[in-house]
């Protein structure tokens, strides 16, 4: 009898569930490469999106840590010693996120940490670093007020009512249009569109005839995208970390202007946006193909080491890790977490931006750092627009 | 004493934590969360046959109570476990009462359409849930004044809610409840014809069940500190089906193994790198094909086996 009941449904599911998550896993892996760490390294602790939806964040994230792990330690690291950088992937998921926190922080025993990439994984792993004054730089911009009183996590891309009047500036100032749709996601597309309504009074020309909404990781939005377009925009503003809202943008037939958040500006999305990526407008730091002047160092070590042109993502990852090693380098070896994370409350001059930790901001960015690229076939091409103040 | 066993388990389990690194104790605690959550599932996929992936919802449910009630509101935490609790009962009630008609495949559909659809308001209602950016800050729980604000103190807290959680189920199921309950789940019809209300216990189970989900939900707000709809996915559901069917579906400390199982194993596979989820996927097919009565109940059945064997006279065993 036990036997009759225990052998269909369940064991049925259980097995559907496994194959579901095997195949899931065998097509968003990425390849990892591996370091070669010698001495007595010093341990920094990362946790990025490598799997998940917010993949298209972590693995560019990482290829830039990768590269200034090497190249900090070819310039003879930490006080003679390598550092390592220990990588771990929250499959884009605010509990594992936490876990894979404490277990760095506790089992490790990291000096620092970096990520993760996205909002929700970045307050989980906050909630660990924070008690601990455990220096703690995260790829990302803040976000929810939880993080303004985490004085230790600090952030290498802007805050997101910064990146609000970035696209703001760009409908007003640039295109002159006042009537914008909005298609955003549930995480970061939600944060920075409370900021466009926040900041909207100092945009008072513009309308936002239509807000939708779709969750992340989702694979069509052409429903909402419709909408938008009924809704007869002058412009798109498409706050994303996915290349999905582009495609439906062009299957549903948007002819106007797509102006998108910093978020989807990852070679990633930008392949996962195949055709529709044609003419999207990116308020963003650094355009690989036409790097500003003090970029170009970078980019020439990241297509040597990758024959790829790197992105924000990228850059971050570098400057996350360069910041941490400045900050070990300062302080004394036996230094507490506390000290590490004092010393980081400074201006920092990275790849970039150009940050100021002490900012309540904890990221000290400036609008005036953005430039505006537009994206041909598949390629970024520096647009002259800049916010003059 | 009867079960020498059992204070050596409780001396292992008080002294665990002084071994174990501080990583570790905290997988631990997520152990005695999914264990909470996990029996309700066992109680009804072991004792009743219902297969239910509805239990994210009411551990959804208790987190968010909690999180609102301590959060938003500011009120105290024991009363966002008693909302968690009744709302995740309330719920399970008016839901179970139409849903549990069904039976086999398509009661299994059907909750997990539940479970679908509870995502897709929990995402929605950002207003209320926070949506994908979630509630944080959510307040550590307190005991006669005592904080319970590291991984040590709370193991020690959550397993004993696990504990009693475990010791209300056995003393269900050792009694008439549980008696009707596997007389229901192996024939439907001879439990009728023996007047037991099918469809009034299936529903009475299957709000013990999300009770016990809204329990586990509210511990794991108040020891992350932060919910969001990222942890309520149907993964989620499918998760605390696994703990069962792999511990062991119709047996308690097959749920605290399986339970542990999927605490520990993708995380001692994590290092494997990039793979570790394909290898993770592996163990589970492993897992499932070679103990399909669940870890607990296969090595029941071996020790079953071994002991007929040894009992049978040679005669019979020649025959």
């Amino acid at each position: 009898m036990a036997r009759r009941w225990m052998g269909t449904p369940a064991r049925a599911l259980a097995v559907s569930a496994v194959c579901a998550l095997f195949t899931t896993t065998l097509f968003t892996h990425t390849p990892s490469h591996a370091q070669q760490a010698t001495g007595e390294p010093i341990k920094i602790g990362a946790i990025l999106a490598i799997t998940g939806p917010g993949a298209g964040l972590g693995v560019p994230t990482r290829n830039g840590v990768l590269l200034a792990e090497k190249a900090v330690n070819a310039a003879g690291g930490v006080r003679g010693r390598p550092i390592k950088v220990i990588i771990e992937d929250d499959a884009s998921n605010p509990d594992n996120a936490r876990t894979k926190a404490n277990a760095l922080v506790h089992n490790e025993k990291v000096v620092g940490l970096i990520g993760p990439s996205q909002v929700a994984q970045i307050v989980a792993a906050g909630a660990i670093t924070d008690p601990l004054k455990l220096p703690h730089i995260v790829p990302a911009g803040l976000s929810v007020p939880v993080e303004r009183d985490r004085k230790c996590v600090y952030h290498v891309l802007p805050p997101q009512d910064l990146n609000a009047r970035a696209l703001m500036e760009y409908a007003a100032n640039a295109m002159k249009i006042k009537r914008v749709g909005v298609l955003h996601d549930s995480g970061y597309g939600n944060v920075v569109m409370g900021a466009l309504k926040a900041i909207s009074s100092s945009y008072p020309g513009i309308e936002f005839v239509a807000i939708e909404k779709f969750e992340i990781g989702a694979t069509d939005v052409t429903t909402q995208a419709a909408k938008v377009r009924a809704s007869n925009p002058e412009a798109v503003m498409v706050i994303a970390t996915s290349g999905t809202p582009f495609r439906a943008v062009k299957q549903v037939r948007i002819e106007v202007p797509v102006i998108a958040a910093i978020g989807s500006s990852s070679y990633e999305y930008v392949k996962a946006m195949g055709e529709s990526a044609d003419n999207v407008i990116i308020p963003e730091f650094l355009v690989g193909e036409d790097p500003l002047p003090d970029q170009k160092a970078f980019v020439e070590m990241y297509r040597k080491e990758y024959n790829l042109t790197p992105k924000n993502f990228e850059a971050a990852g570098w400057d996350l890790v360069q910041f941490m090693v400045a900050a070990l380098k300062a302080t004394p070896a036996d230094a507490k977490p506390a000290e590490i994370c004092e010393w980081l409350r400074r201006p920092h001059k990275g790849v970039l931006a150009d940050y100021d930790f002490r900012d309540a901001d904890l990221t000290g960015m400036k609008l005036t750092s953005f430039v505006y690229s537009k994206l041909i076939k598949g390629q970024y091409t520096r647009l002259p627009f800049r916010v003059s103040k | 004493m009867r079960r020498p066993w059992l204070i050596v388990l409780v001396v292992v389990w008080a002294l665990l934590p002084w071994v174990l690194g501080r990583h570790h104790v905290d997988l631990l605690v997520f152990a005695a969360i999914y264990t909470i959550a996990g029996l309700g599932v066992g109680l009804l996929l072991g004792h009743c046959g219902i297969v239910t992936l509805a239990q994210s919802v009411f551990y959804a449910m208790g987190a968010y109570a909690s999180a609102i009630i301590t959060v938003n509101l500011k009120l105290p935490a024991s009363l966002g476990f008693v909302v968690g609790m009744i709302a995740s009962g309330v719920i399970a009630l008016a839901l179970g009462w139409p849903v549990l008609r069904l039976t086999g495949f398509f009661l299994a559909v059907a909750t997990l359409a539940l479970a679908m659809i509870a995502n897709a308001l929990f995402f929605e209602w950002d207003w209320l849930t926070g949506g994908t950016v979630g509630i944080g800050a959510i307040p550590k729980l307190g005991l006669f004044g005592f904080v319970l604000d590291t991984p040590l103190t709370f193991y020690y807290f959550a397993w004993v809610v696990a504990a009693i959680a475990m010791l209300l189920v056995h003393n269900l199921v050792a009694g008439r409840t549980g008696l009707a309950m596997r007389g229901m789940r192996d024939s439907l019809d001879a439990a009728r014809v023996l007047a037991i209300d099918v469809h009034g216990l299936r529903v009475t189970i299957f709000v013990v069940c999300a009770v016990l989900g809204g329990v586990s939900g509210s511990l794991f707000a108040h020891y992350t500190g932060y919910v969001s709809v990222a942890s309520f996915t149907i993964d989620k559901a499918i998760l605390f089906l696994l703990i069962p069917v792999l511990g062991g579906a119709a047996s308690i400390p097959g749920v605290v193994v399986g339970a542990l199982f999927i605490t520990f194993v993708p995380e001692l596979l994590s290092k494997l790198g990039d793979f570790h989820g394909i290898v993770f996927g592996l163990a589970l097919i492993v897992v499932v094909i070679a103990a399909p009565h669940g870890i607990v109940g296969t090595i029941r059945q071996w020790r079953k086996r071994a002991l007929d064997e040894s009992t049978a006279t040679p005669g019979e065993a020649n025959k």
